[in-house]
């Protein structure tokens, strides 16, 4: 990867210690887990044509290192889901660059392909450095299973396919993934190998934080919907929080 | 760092020994002075001879070759205590006294100058904060507690981070018969934690199993490697679930709880936990006395029902499997005993049998099975299969586990008899079934752990 490319380098080199969710997919991308078709686009004509390229449905969301938080971000203007035509672009990418303007924040929209959410099963997969473990990540099944039944898996990373798969299958909610209703098995391998990607990512990379939520996990594969990468204090912070 | 000092060593010096029955400098001398080698009281303000020993003044006057000094003095005089054994060639100190690191930023500097001058002159330090540790089998008694020297020698060593958990183990393991290589109270872990202290009971000739209680440790990871690079089977229990990690406010950090981290990163490195002490003796009693056991599949003979359905129930719920035993097993148990009420598994007998042991060994010898699980109340005409189960494990390859009940004096020499021979006891088929499903997990856990290891040397 070429420092241009990288989008850790990226961020260092503006002093951001948060990358966007396209520099965050951008990562995930190149260590191969697959993300929906999207682009970043500083103009409403650009998102037009943008969505044009990657097909409708799509959604349209604000790309700002200042907001992190994009759904609760101006009255629900930083994600505008299912949009269906030109016209659509047009008023989300504006809507999106009034409430910038009207907070003082530099902005684009990020165009992405719209994945069908119901024909899959919300997995959150994330990773971490812990103060006593390092580099670890874990996984749960998305919505009510994380927030409510905390039901987690965690391992320390890095870890391989097989490890992978045993901290999915340790989820109670993991037989959802089996197919329930007569919906179809999900992907378990693929899943699996976003859990290692993301094991390998907080383990070689200066990250702090890794939130891939959600993952939508379906018999064709598991897609990364989101990702939010949090880094670690840079070097200078850190010599000074040693003392 | 070797720990041999600490453990294994030629003479010892108690500094800060006294003459006044209660204070730790009395209490320590009295067990110290059991041990083989010579041991020496030291304290500049005393004179005469304490339990057979003339006081020396400094440790620098011991005119003789002393590995360890158990240091009850105060806190605030540990550092000087230390530069003189420093300068005395002692390699190896325990610290009982508290007020270092868990005391705040004063005791924290304390703590900090001793290590400095530990460190300085190789010295490897229990403590601080710690009642100490006792190796029975040498009659090494460097507790200041009482009833030290009662504790017997085992195969299991029992690592604390608590010096008070690290005695309740001690203590249970005596009451249940089984005794310790060793019972180490980490205390403050100011240079010597788990990771130096796993490392050394793994080359321990005495110790088969290895037993952590856990409360928590800044080197997560160590702890994890050490355990992994152990060939000797090592038990966790850690406590403080409550516990939350330090990234509790970001999204992902909420999900992360600190014990969550230790429970999975202790699975992952093949260590298998419990939530009790007395689990904790009972998993290190069924891993450190048996073969390692191939597979979860364990294979159960009772001689009563009742207790077989605690098991059978108990067993599968913890993570252990009953598979049907093989149409040759069923065949040859019906040939030794006709008409058993059940001989799936488990094996149910209805009462014991003079051919109870033929049943035991017919189950054990079933490829299927790869742990023996034999629950019999004891009948006093009959005794216990001793004679079957003697070797049985070594010669099947596999874990064969035995639980009972009865009057304790009745069963008494028959329980001596089975001890004699190895073969690990469990008083309630509870704990029994848990041993034996630590062993399933541990099974399942090393064919996983295994597996990680080989990438991770990639």
């Amino acid at each position: 990867m070429s420092e241009a490319d990288d989008p850790i380098a990226a961020a260092r080199a503006d002093g951001r210690r948060t990358l966007t969710e396209a520099e965050g997919k951008r990562l995930l991308a190149d260590a191969g887990v697959e993300t929906p078709a999207f682009a970043v686009c500083s103009t409403a004509d650009e998102a037009v044509e943008a969505a044009a390229d990657i097909g409708y449905p799509v959604v349209v969301k604000v790309s700002s290192p200042s907001v992190t938080h994009k759904s609760e971000w101006a009255d629900g203007a930083g994600v505008v889901v299912g949009v269906e035509s030109a016209e659509g672009v047009r008023d989300a990418a504006d809507g999106v660059f009034e409430a910038a303007a009207e907070q003082g924040i530099d902005a684009d929209v990020l165009v992405e392909a719209a994945a069908d959410v119901d024909a899959g099963t919300e997995v959150i997969v994330g990773g971490l450095r812990d103060p006593s473990f390092g580099p670890v990540v874990l996984t749960g099944l998305g919505g009510v299973f994380t927030e409510v039944f905390e039901d987690t898996s965690h391992r320390i990373a890095p870890i391989d396919a097989a490890e992978a798969r045993s901290a999915i299958e340790d989820l109670q909610a993991a037989r959802l993934l089996d197919g329930y209703r007569g919906s179809d098995p999900a992907d378990v391998d693929a899943l699996a190998n976003v859990v290692a990607t993301a094991g390998d990512l907080v383990t070689e990379y200066p990250i702090a934080e890794l939130d891939v939520n959600p993952v939508l996990a379906s018999a064709d594969g598991a897609v990364a919907l989101d990702a939010l990468v949090v880094l670690e204090a840079d070097a200078e912070t850190e010599a000074e929080g040693e003392r | 760092m070797t720990l041999r000092q600490m453990f294994e060593p030629s003479a010892v010096a108690v500094v800060g020994a006294s003459k006044t029955e209660g204070k730790i400098g009395y209490e320590a001398m009295a067990n110290a002075s059991e041990f083989d080698g010579a041991v020496y009281p030291v304290n500049p303000s005393s004179d005469g001879e304490l339990f057979g020993a003339s006081f020396v003044d400094s440790v620098t006057d011991i005119d003789d070759d002393v590995d360890l000094a158990l240091c009850c003095v105060p806190g605030p005089a540990t550092p000087d205590v230390l530069e003189e054994c420093g300068e005395a060639g002692i390699g190896a100190a325990v610290i009982y006294a508290g007020g270092f690191a868990e005391a705040g930023p004063e005791g924290e500097e304390l703590q900090a100058a001793v290590v400095e001058t530990a460190d300085e002159y190789g010295i490897s330090l229990l403590g601080p904060n710690t009642s100490g540790f006792v190796v029975p089998a040498t009659d090494l008694l460097c507790s200041f507690a009482s009833g030290a020297e009662k504790v017997p020698p085992g195969n299991t060593a029992v690592i604390a981070q608590s010096g008070g958990v690290a005695h309740v183990l001690a203590f249970q393991s005596r009451r249940q018969g089984r005794g310790v290589s060793a019972m180490v109270g980490l205390g403050n872990r100011a240079n010597v934690g788990f990771t130096e202290t796993i490392e050394y009971f793994d080359a321990d000739d005495r110790t088969d199993a290895i037993v952590l209680h856990v409360e928590g440790t800044d080197d997560g990871r160590g702890l994890l490697e050490a355990c992994r690079a152990s060939d000797t089977p090592v038990v966790a229990y850690k406590v403080g679930q409550s516990d939350v990690g330090e990234f509790a406010e970001s999204h992902t950090g909420a999900l992360t709880g600190d014990h969550e981290l230790y429970t999975a990163g202790f699975a992952q490195y093949g260590v298998p936990t419990v939530d009790a002490t007395d689990d904790l003796l009972d998993a290190a009693a069924a891993l450190g006395d048996s073969p390692e056991p191939d597979g979860p599949n364990v294979g159960v003979v009772t001689a009563q029902a009742g207790p077989g359905i605690i098991i059978t129930d108990r067993i599968q719920r913890a993570g252990g499997r009953l598979p049907e035993l093989t149409r040759e097993t069923r065949d040859r148990i019906d040939d030794v005993l006709p008409g058993l009420t059940y001989t799936g598994n488990p094996v149910d007998t209805g009462r014991p049998m003079p051919e109870f042991g033929d049943v035991v060994t017919a189950v054990a010898e079933d490829d299927t099975v790869d742990i023996v699980l034999v629950y019999e109340l004891f009948e006093q005409a009959l005794g216990f299969p001793v004679e079957a189960l003697d070797g049985l494990a070594e010669r099947v390859d596999k874990p064969v586990l035995f639980a009972t009940d009865g009057i304790e004096e009745d069963m008494a020499e028959d329980v001596a008899a089975l001890s004699d021979v190895g073969v690990p006891l469990f008083e309630t088929p509870e704990r029994a079934a848990d041993a034996a499903a630590v062993l399933a997990r541990y099974a399942e856990m090393h064919t996983l752990a295994g597996a990680g290891e080989v990438v991770a040397d990639e």
